[in-house]
């Protein structure tokens, strides 16, 4: 259980008492966070065992890398970094393993996500959405999902990504026509 | 919210300059959440504690390579000092020819010797 005095602490304090080897300091992080890396890998991947191994992976890289935090940006930020990357490594891993396989890597690849997050129980709403994240191309997908679930502006998304303003704003606009023809067949 | 709606809301978001905090609060509010299990602290610091683990063991294996290695090049360092010190004592010099076992032997004999001519 996580001490209940790390609820109000700063995040520097946090990172300070964790590389001093407090677990408890740790965990608040990732009780304070997991919910967030849990929008991204999962609206990324889609709601499966694997999506959770890969949010497990984003804090097992936080707690190596956190000596290289410097707190110049919000810790947010910085998990939020590690869970695109990790997860973008994820796409591609899975694309590379269909292409081994088959020459339609792409669409047997969504077809796959789509029908691992299938398993899972969820709302209307939330079949709709996950749905068309999972439909869009992995570099539209992203984009969504930052914009979408995490309620990241433009610029922000941008930042994220390490994208030019131009590639997310065209990306925006092409993502849009892709997501407006998936969402007339659902 | 019904679906046409829900489905706008999700083009909308990809507006450039749509407030995609209320976008996102707005289909929250419509049960689109993502969380992960109930123990997912605790199983991030098992697997913590499980790399830690196998991380102490590697190091613990570099550890006893280099004592390992240390035992066995004094054992080595000492091992030729008393060569040289014996070949010392036998030869009455430390030659390359004593070092060899090699005593009056002339470089025909050893021609004779390999050939067995």
């Amino acid at each position: 259980m996580i001490n209940e005095s790390y609820k109000v602490t700063e995040e520097a304090e946090l990172v300070k008492a964790s590389l001093n080897g407090n677990n408890d300091a740790f965990g608040e992080i990732v009780n304070r966070y997991q919910k967030m890396v849990a929008r991204t890998v999962k609206g990324m991947l889609g709601d499966s065992v694997f999506s959770e191994d890969i949010g497990q992976e984003v804090f097992i890289n936080l707690y190596h890398s956190l000596s290289e935090f410097r707190g110049e940006a919000k810790l947010s930020t910085y998990i939020q970094k590690i869970a695109v990357n990790l997860t973008l490594n994820e796409i591609k891993r899975r694309k590379r393993f269909f292409s081994l396989f088959s020459q339609k890597a792409n669409n047997e690849m969504y077809e796959y996500e789509i029908a691992d997050h299938e398993t899972e129980d969820r709302n209307e709403a939330s079949e709709i959405v996950n749905k068309a994240l999972l439909s869009l191309d992995p570099k539209f997908r992203i984009i969504l999902t930052m914009r979408m679930l995490q309620g990241y502006s433009t610029k922000e998304t941008a930042e994220m990504l390490n994208l030019p303003l131009g590639t997310v704003l065209s990306r925006l606009s092409r993502a849009q026509e892709q997501l407006k023809s998936i969402l007339k067949k659902l | 919210m019904n679906i046409s709606e829900i489905k706008k809301l999700i083009i909308s978001s990809m507006d450039a300059d749509t407030d995609t905090v209320e976008v996102s609060g707005k289909l929250e509010e419509e049960g689109v959440s993502y969380n992960f299990s109930n123990n997912f602290a605790d199983k991030v610091r098992n697997r913590l504690l499980s790399a830690g683990l196998t991380m102490n063991r590697e190091v613990n294996f570099v550890k006893y390579m280099n004592f390992a290695f240390y035992r066995i090049a004094l054992t080595g360092v000492a091992a030729i000092v008393i060569l040289l010190i014996s070949i010392f004592l036998m030869e009455g010099s430390i030659s390359f020819n004593s070092f060899l076992g090699l005593r009056d032997n002339y470089d025909e004999s050893i021609v004779c010797l390999l050939t067995g001519n």
